[in-house]
């Protein structure tokens, strides 16, 4: 029902968020670093996107969270800073980093853990994606 | 202040106790004296026949045990702690006990004979007491004073000015004015006094000297040995080594790796700039190229040595005599000790003595603070290795988890019994090695430092109070009664919220693991002087007792709990036990098979004034 792009390197990762997506009746392209990442949202405006953290650099997917959610008016990805992002993470469980979202610190929707609970997964999604309608 | 003493003693320093002591002695022997003149006189008078004058002699007798109960009382009263003052008073104490001594002596000696008294000697024998307790008075002066008192006496008994009393009717009538007689006893007496004071003096100095570097060696072993830290190790060898020389400067450079350089380890007394004149290489220091080689070096006058490598720092530190002693480890020379003085010439043989004695055993400390240390460091690669690696396998198994459970969901299209099967297991396979991954990872955590985050003061109820809601489904599931016993008020300690969050869950985690159908976990709270008390029980299947002793090791698992097939890491008990100690507490365990388990954790309070 949604188009939902997933920004993330690992191609397993990738395939399993693709099938769990898929099978709930959704729409799946991805992308495998923050730059081609930037190109689909403009090219393709997804209604949801998935972020991976670490990609090519250990933080590469909060730095894109950032971008898109830059407040300044004459940013090239201002028309797309209302779509829902959700990051994948695996920091919960190996340090004591605990991620909330906050709309100063960290401006994105929620958190999904690796590795993958699929309800848990399309839970999230679909919430947000009822919050955009 | 330390030269300086060593100036004004030459004798060898006296602690005021040793005086204290002295005053003690003679205190107790002057008891005696004053019996024996009792004593001696009515023997003499009554047995002897011996024309004594009685009275006058039971009168000394008495005065002397009486201005010794006086000295007694004064004593006993004890004086102050503070060390100088009472080595002040001691000295004076002991003046006035030799100064009361000598006068009744010299009464003495005249109410029985003068220069003919048979008890002169006993003047001799007081003498050498007083330089057996207090050498710090050159011999000459006693001597002098002595002699003195002994010829005034006798002349003035010749001069018809005193009286005189022969106690011996033997000797002949006139003899204390025979002017020979007079020369050869003060003579006798001055040449026996000194000569016995001498060899005494010079015993007794020799004596303390000794015993004061036995303490010093004493002293700095036990500074240096009492620690495993590499840097405090050599600081307090280098304080002690120049301590024990009455010297305020000393310095500790040790052989580099490649044994060319002698690298600063330890200053103690000398300025930055000298501390940083640049490194010692043997190339181009003689005197370090002696000490390693041969032994201890003593450079009377720095200025002008040639085996010193940098001179003119020397020379700007005020450094004029130099005291060096190598540090010889168990494979070797280690590095050269020295001790430095603005004084020239001013270290001899016996200070290099000492010194290498205190060397050696600084030796020791040395090589075991080093050896502790990279242990310490050994450690700490092998938890960075174990961390590195972990996370490393974490990405790839995730990954796996991942599409198992997409498969298992039927997201990837349908799956047969069989398949459903297979694939359940593989993921249960999967999933127990990412527990095994995180619990690792949380493992390796708490054995490297760097990696901890530093404990707060935190409270703990809610820390329980979140652990017993995360397993509220868990426990429901299993229909066992999750119970809690928690005071009102706060429990505070020094802890971090994770790792709160690991010892309390994992606890309940096994409880509500552990515990059968229908059974019951409870927690309860309790703050117990000045600790918090935490207990987790349970009513699940025990512990063996023949293997509690191993629960705490790491990858444990219990007999019972493996033939019952329930799945577990192993670490979470070691992971428990390695935080709540980081934390300043400890853990405690009962349990009996079949009925159930307690562990206790205690953890120090927090003490606002922390």
């Amino acid at each position: 029902m949604g188009k939902i792009l997933i920004v993330d390197d690992d191609p397993d990762m990738v395939l399993a968020t693709r099938l769990c997506l898929e099978y709930a009746g959704h729409k799946v392209s991805s992308a495998r670093n923050g730059e081609e990442g930037v190109q689909q949202i403009k090219a393709d405006r997804p209604d949801l996107i998935l972020l991976d953290v670490m990609m090519d650099t250990p933080t590469e997917g909060f730095q894109l969270a950032l971008k898109l959610r830059n407040p300044d008016p004459g940013s090239d990805l201002a028309p797309f800073r209302d779509i829902p992002i959700l990051i994948f993470t695996a920091i919960h469980a190996t340090t004591p980093l605990r991620f909330e979202s906050d709309q100063d610190y960290l401006p994105v929707e929620g958190f999904v853990d690796k590795p993958l609970d699929p309800r848990i997964l399309v839970e999230k999604v679909n919430t947000l994606l009822k919050k955009g309608r | 202040m330390a030269e300086a003493e060593r100036q004004t003693n030459p004798l060898g320093t006296l602690l005021p106790s040793d005086v204290a002591t002295a005053n003690a002695r003679m205190i107790s022997l002057r008891w005696l004296a004053g019996a024996a003149v009792l004593l001696a006189t009515a023997l003499g008078v009554h047995l002897l026949h011996l024309p004594l004058p009685e009275i006058p002699l039971y009168l000394l007798g008495a005065l002397i045990l009486i201005y010794n109960a006086v000295l007694h009382g004064v004593a006993a009263r004890g004086l102050s702690p503070r060390s100088d003052r009472l080595l002040q008073r001691s000295r004076q104490a002991v003046i006035i006990q030799v100064a009361l001594d000598w006068s009744t002596m010299a009464v003495f000696l005249h109410l029985t004979g003068g220069i003919t008294s048979p008890a002169i000697p006993f003047f001799l024998i007081h003498m050498l007491m007083v330089t057996i307790l207090l050498p710090e008075v050159p011999w000459y002066i006693y001597v002098s004073i002595a002699t003195g008192v002994l010829a005034a006496l006798a002349l003035l008994e010749a001069g018809g000015i005193l009286p005189n009393y022969p106690a011996l009717p033997v000797l002949p009538a006139r003899l204390h004015l025979d002017p020979f007689f007079i020369l050869a006893q003060v003579l006798f007496f001055a040449t026996a006094a000194s000569a016995s004071l001498l060899l005494t003096a010079s015993i007794m100095t020799r004596l303390r000297e000794r015993e004061r570097q036995v303490t010093a060696l004493l002293h700095s072993s036990q500074a240096v040995s009492s620690t495993l830290s590499l840097e405090e190790v050599l600081s307090r060898l280098a304080k002690h080594a120049a301590e024990a020389v009455f010297t305020d400067r000393a310095s500790i450079r040790l052989l580099d790796e490649t044994g060319e350089t002698l690298e600063l380890a330890a200053a103690y007394g000398l300025r930055q700039e000298y501390q940083r004149k640049g490194p010692v290489e043997l190339s181009r220091s003689g005197l370090d190229r002696e000490v390693l080689s041969s032994g201890p070096v003593l450079v009377d006058q720095a200025a002008s040595d040639e085996r010193i490598q940098y001179p003119r720092e020397v020379v700007e530190e005020g450094i004029s005599s130099i005291l060096a002693v190598p540090i010889i480890g168990r494979s070797g020379p280690r590095g050269v000790l020295r001790v430095y003085s603005t004084q020239s010439k001013r270290f001899g043989q016996d200070d290099a003595d000492l010194l290498t004695a205190i060397a050696g055993e600084g030796a020791v400390a040395i090589e075991n603070a080093m050896a502790h240390q990279s242990l310490q460091q050994a450690e700490q690669d092998r938890a960075q290795f174990v961390r590195m690696v972990t996370h490393e396998l974490r990405s790839p198994v995730s990954g796996a988890q991942s599409l198992v459970r997409v498969l298992l969901g039927g997201m990837s299209g349908e799956l047969s019994e069989r398949q459903q099967d297979v694939i359940s297991r593989v993921a249960a396979r999967l999933d127990r090695l990412m527990d095994l991954i995180n619990d690792l990872l949380v493992l390796a955590a708490t054995k490297s430092e760097s990696f901890v985050e530093q404990p707060q003061p935190m409270d703990l109820i809610p820390a329980i109070q979140r652990v017993l809601d995360q397993h509220s489904l868990a426990a429901g599931e299993k229909k066992i009664t999750l119970l809690k016993d928690i005071p009102p008020h706060d429990i505070f300690v020094r802890a971090t919220q994770d790792g709160l969050a690991q010892i309390f869950g994992n606890l309940v985690d096994n409880s509500v693991k552990y515990t059968p159908c229908g059974g019951t976990v409870k927690v309860t709270a309790r703050r117990r002087s000045g600790a918090a008390v935490v207990s987790v029980s349970d009513t699940g299947m025990g512990i063996p007792k023949a293997e509690m002793t191993r629960l705490w090791e790491e990858f444990f698992r219990a007999t019972n709990v493996r033939r019952a097939e329930i799945v577990g890491t192993g670490l979470g008990l070691s992971i428990v036990k390695r935080l709540v100690e980081s934390y300043g507490g400890f853990i405690g365990v009962h349990s009996a098979e079949g009925k159930g388990t307690t562990f206790i954790v205690t953890l120090p309070l927090y003490a606002h004034t922390d």
